[in-house]
């Protein structure tokens, strides 16, 4: 037996952008084979990547470091679903396949002929996850959007950020990551349903739903008070103090959480105030609270003096939750911890020889997924895929070419889209 | 448990000794049909008093927080140090197909329910364990919460204004990511299970799903490109245009990621303000083409949405497949007409706090749909049902271990 623990499921990915594809990335990553079907005419926007560095401004397909991200370890098949025979083998697909994985715009995949209907035809116990920003009906399911407009249309973006401003938005489409992630969530519920009666679904996302399901109490407290909830910013409703603090250097910063009066005591001794620990003014949460700018100054005047890194091993050591805030090359050359765990991950690469990537957080000790490669061009599996699995003769495949259905080519010709 | 329908996860058990860092785990469980049962110390768990309140009254069964956080969920109280505690926590964790915590590295383990000894008993076990540096390595007995994950995986260092410190997001967001990927891990480490006989522990880290979440911004752009990502406000730095603009009487958001979209909107820019540099095919392409030109393109821009208001710029914007989106307050959000459309609220009455508005599915099961099977328990609601019903306790012995302050 395969020590993969998604070793016999099978997927095919008609997606784009990130909160489809990463769904199959995690699948791939455990185990599962997964085809993402992409066509030369309408190249995704990961595709479109041009590396920085190219003084000739190529647009190099491949190369993409989100794309290794998002759909690393996958099989690549090019197929031109505009053509009935290439719907055809779409469907043939699918009939092999336990999940589909889609993100097109609402009603894209039902005007191909990749309907609900014509799916679960070819495959009766299909599983079908439909990933979109507003889901499949209400007043406008065909508007277009991406994360971050998810993200602002929300009121997470808005609740974020310090009190005195606007709101906040991630720089990670954070939308998108936490759609795939849930969407993972509701297939392998699907799968585990499937196990026990033999029934396959349907499962639509409405991206703008999952988004504020993440901000559950906050909503509550609007609908429930018709008020704004407080804007935390940095703060906490159930710790003080509680803050990021300016470190030695520039743009250096670490944060630290107040949970009750032992870590309370400990940040005091750290930063020379054992006589606030006695203070009645201090005494609880709320008073903390009230006294925060006094405190944070104090933190300020201890924190100044140390890098992030040691600050955060400082508190830490005194049983404070505290940590340094870090950017990438931090990660990836000053964390320890994140070294020692063996959390990036390595991926032999078809261009690049191999590069690094973030590691696939599922935690699995038992059965740790593996990325097998990274970096196929459009189309790369074709004979695989439609030779092996779907077992296409020679003949049959040579036809699919002539009509066009099955496109072929390097991919470094991408239309516009 | 759903009156009258089919629940995906109806006779999976789990076992929640869970802080808020791990709640929404359970509650993703419990919400698809899973029989998960909290263990709450006596006299009720400290996330009960995580504000805001219901009218800004403190009490048990009065924190918005928990109550959505332990929707579908049974609640027993135990006290896990007294032995008879320690072994009624062994029998449930053997009854249940999943042990679900977030307890110190460890601390499971010493309580005599770590994934070693159940799996010796029990070998389809899963233990999901979520802490914030994960149960190896040297800061495994760090001590995390909500903003160190944040600071220490990645979001921090790129969220907020080019001039401000670094800033959090609202709403404990990593605690969430990190239960929603150790939800996925667990149904894996089950199907897993279901096919070889063995179960796992599953080891999340908050600090690793937070940084695989945020990862947009990550490894690979810095190995390659030398690119170091940090605070540039509301756009993404690989997306031109992208980013908030100004309104009549509010803000849009904007994004333009393929060449048709940038086409849509200079065409649209050109028809209103008379601007004619906007159509010059040198900004035509993929984002990349136009990164050096953010600031112009975003001046053209502005003059566009300055001449409407919000809702004009949206559903004009979106006519012509041009992605702008409200950015909405809260109090916008949760009267927006499509979410509204959609009956995405749900109304739930808790017999303590009354009848509240929650937040619905996250996602639509067509066959097994997504419910609110029950309002999150009371402190120590399900004792009798769980203990005496289901595990065959007598009511005298209840009632001693009551006595006892065990219950």
């Amino acid at each position: 037996m395969s020590d993969q623990a998604l070793a016999d499921i099978k997927v095919v990915e008609f997606t784009q952008g990130m909160a489809g594809p990463w769904i199959g990335r995690m699948l791939a990553y455990c185990g599962a084979e997964v085809i993402r079907i992409e066509s030369h005419r309408v190249p995704g926007v990961v595709r479109l990547y041009i590396p920085p560095g190219d003084a000739k401004r190529r647009i190099q397909p491949e190369m993409s470091p989100w794309f290794t991200d998002w759909d690393a370890g996958k099989l690549f098949v090019a197929l031109n679903l505009k053509q009935p025979a290439g719907v055809e083998l779409g469907l043939r697909l699918v009939g092999r396949c336990d999940i589909v994985v889609e993100n097109h715009r609402f009603g894209a995949m039902e005007k191909l002929g990749l309907g609900w209907e014509s799916m679960r035809s070819a495959r009766p116990d299909l599983i079908a996850i439909s990933s979109s920003g507003f889901g499949e009906d209400g007043l406008h399911p065909d508007y277009v959007s991406w994360g971050p407009n998810i993200e602002a249309m929300s009121g997470m973006a808005w609740l974020g950020g310090f009190p005195e401003q606007g709101g906040a938005m991630t720089q990670y489409a954070y939308p998108d990551s936490l759609s795939a992630l849930h969407g993972l969530f509701a297939v392998l519920c699907a799968l585990d349903h499937r196990a026990r009666t033999g029934e396959g679904q349907r499962i639509s996302l409405a991206q703008l739903e999952t988004t504020m399901a993440m901000i559950g109490p906050e909503l509550m407290d609007q609908m429930a008070h018709d008020r704004a909830p407080r804007k935390m910013g940095n703060r906490s409703h159930h710790r003080a103090p509680q803050g990021c603090y300016p470190c030695e250097g520039e743009d250096h910063y670490c944060v630290l959480s107040v949970a009750d009066n032992d870590q309370w005591r400990a940040l005091c001794g750290l930063i020379g105030k054992e006589s606030w620990v006695e203070n009645s003014r201090f005494r609880s949460r709320e008073g903390r609270e009230r006294e925060a700018a006094a405190i944070d100054e104090a933190i300020e005047q201890w924190t100044r003096r140390h890098s992030p890194q040691s600050a955060a091993e400082q508190l830490q050591a005194a049983g404070v939750p505290a940590g340094a805030v870090q950017n990438t090359e931090d990660q990836y050359l000053r964390d320890p911890h994140l070294t020692e765990r063996g959390y990036f991950e390595t991926i032999p690469h078809l261009k690049k020889g191999e590069v690094t990537a973030p590691g696939i957080p599922l935690g699995l000790t038992g059965t740790p997924g593996r990325t097998t490669r990274a970096g196929a061009s459009m189309g790369e599996d074709n004979i695989s895929v439609f030779r092996d699995l779907l077992e296409l003769s020679d003949s049959e495949y040579a036809r699919y070419v002539e009509l066009g259905a099955i496109e072929v080519g390097n991919g470094n010709e991408p239309g516009t889209g | 448990m759903v009156a009258g329908g089919r629940s995906a996860l109806s006779g999976r058990r789990v076992l929640e000794i869970a802080d808020e860092s791990g709640a929404y785990c359970g509650k993703l469980l419990a919400d698809m049909g899973a029989d998960v049962i909290k263990v709450e110390c006596p006299g009720g768990d400290p996330s009960r008093q995580i504000p805001p309140f219901l009218d800004d009254r403190p009490g048990e069964d009065r924190s918005l927080h928990f109550l959505y956080m332990n929707t579908s969920k049974r609640g027993i109280t135990l006290d896990v140090e007294h032995p008879q505690g320690r072994a009624l926590l062994r029998t449930l964790a053997l009854s249940a197909d999943v042990v679900l915590e977030t307890l110190p590295v460890g601390r499971l383990a010493s309580l005599g329910i770590g994934y070693a000894s159940l799996s010796e008993e029990k070998p389809e076990t899963v233990v999901t364990s979520i802490t914030g540096f994960g149960q190896s390595g040297p800061h495994a007995d760090w001590k995390a919460s909500d903003l160190v994950a944040g600071a220490v995986g990645g979001p921090m260092h790129v969220t907020g204004e080019a001039d401000d410190p670094p800033v959090s997001l609202a709403g404990e967001q990593h605690f969430l990511m990190a239960s929603t990927c150790a939800a996925s891990s667990t149904l894996i480490a089950l199907l897993a299970a279901s096919r070889s006989g063995r179960g796992q522990h599953v080891d999340i880290s908050l600090q690793e799903t937070t940084l695989a979440v945020s990862h947009i911004s990550g490894v690979g752009k810095w190995l390659d490109d030398g690119i170091i990502p940090r605070r540039v406000g509301t756009g993404l730095t690989a997306s031109v245009p992208s980013g908030a603009y100004t309104c009549q009487d509010g803000r849009v958001y904007l994004m333009v990621n393929r060449p048709a979209h940038w086409k849509a909107l200079a065409e649209w820019i050109h028809e209103e303000t008379g601007n004619e540099e906007v159509l010059d095919p040198l900004f035509e392409g993929p984002s990349s083409k136009r990164i050096e030109y953010r600031e112009l393109l975003d001046l053209f821009i502005s003059d566009l949405t300055a001449l409407h208001t919000v809702e004009e710029i949206f559903h004009e914007g979106q006519r012509r497949h041009i992605a702008f989106t409200p950015l909405r307050s809260t109090r916008e959000a949760v009267r927006d007409p499509h979410v509204l459309s959609r009956n995405y609220f749900v109304e739930l009455e808790h017999p303590a706090a009354g009848p509240l508005r929650y937040p619905g599915a996250p996602f639509r099961p067509e066959a097994t749909p997504w419910s609110l099977s029950r309002p999150a328990p009371r402190a120590g609601e399900h004792n009798d049902e769980i203990l005496g019903d289901e595990l065959g306790l007598a009511p005298e012995t209840l009632q001693s271990l009551s006595q006892a302050g065990v219950i």
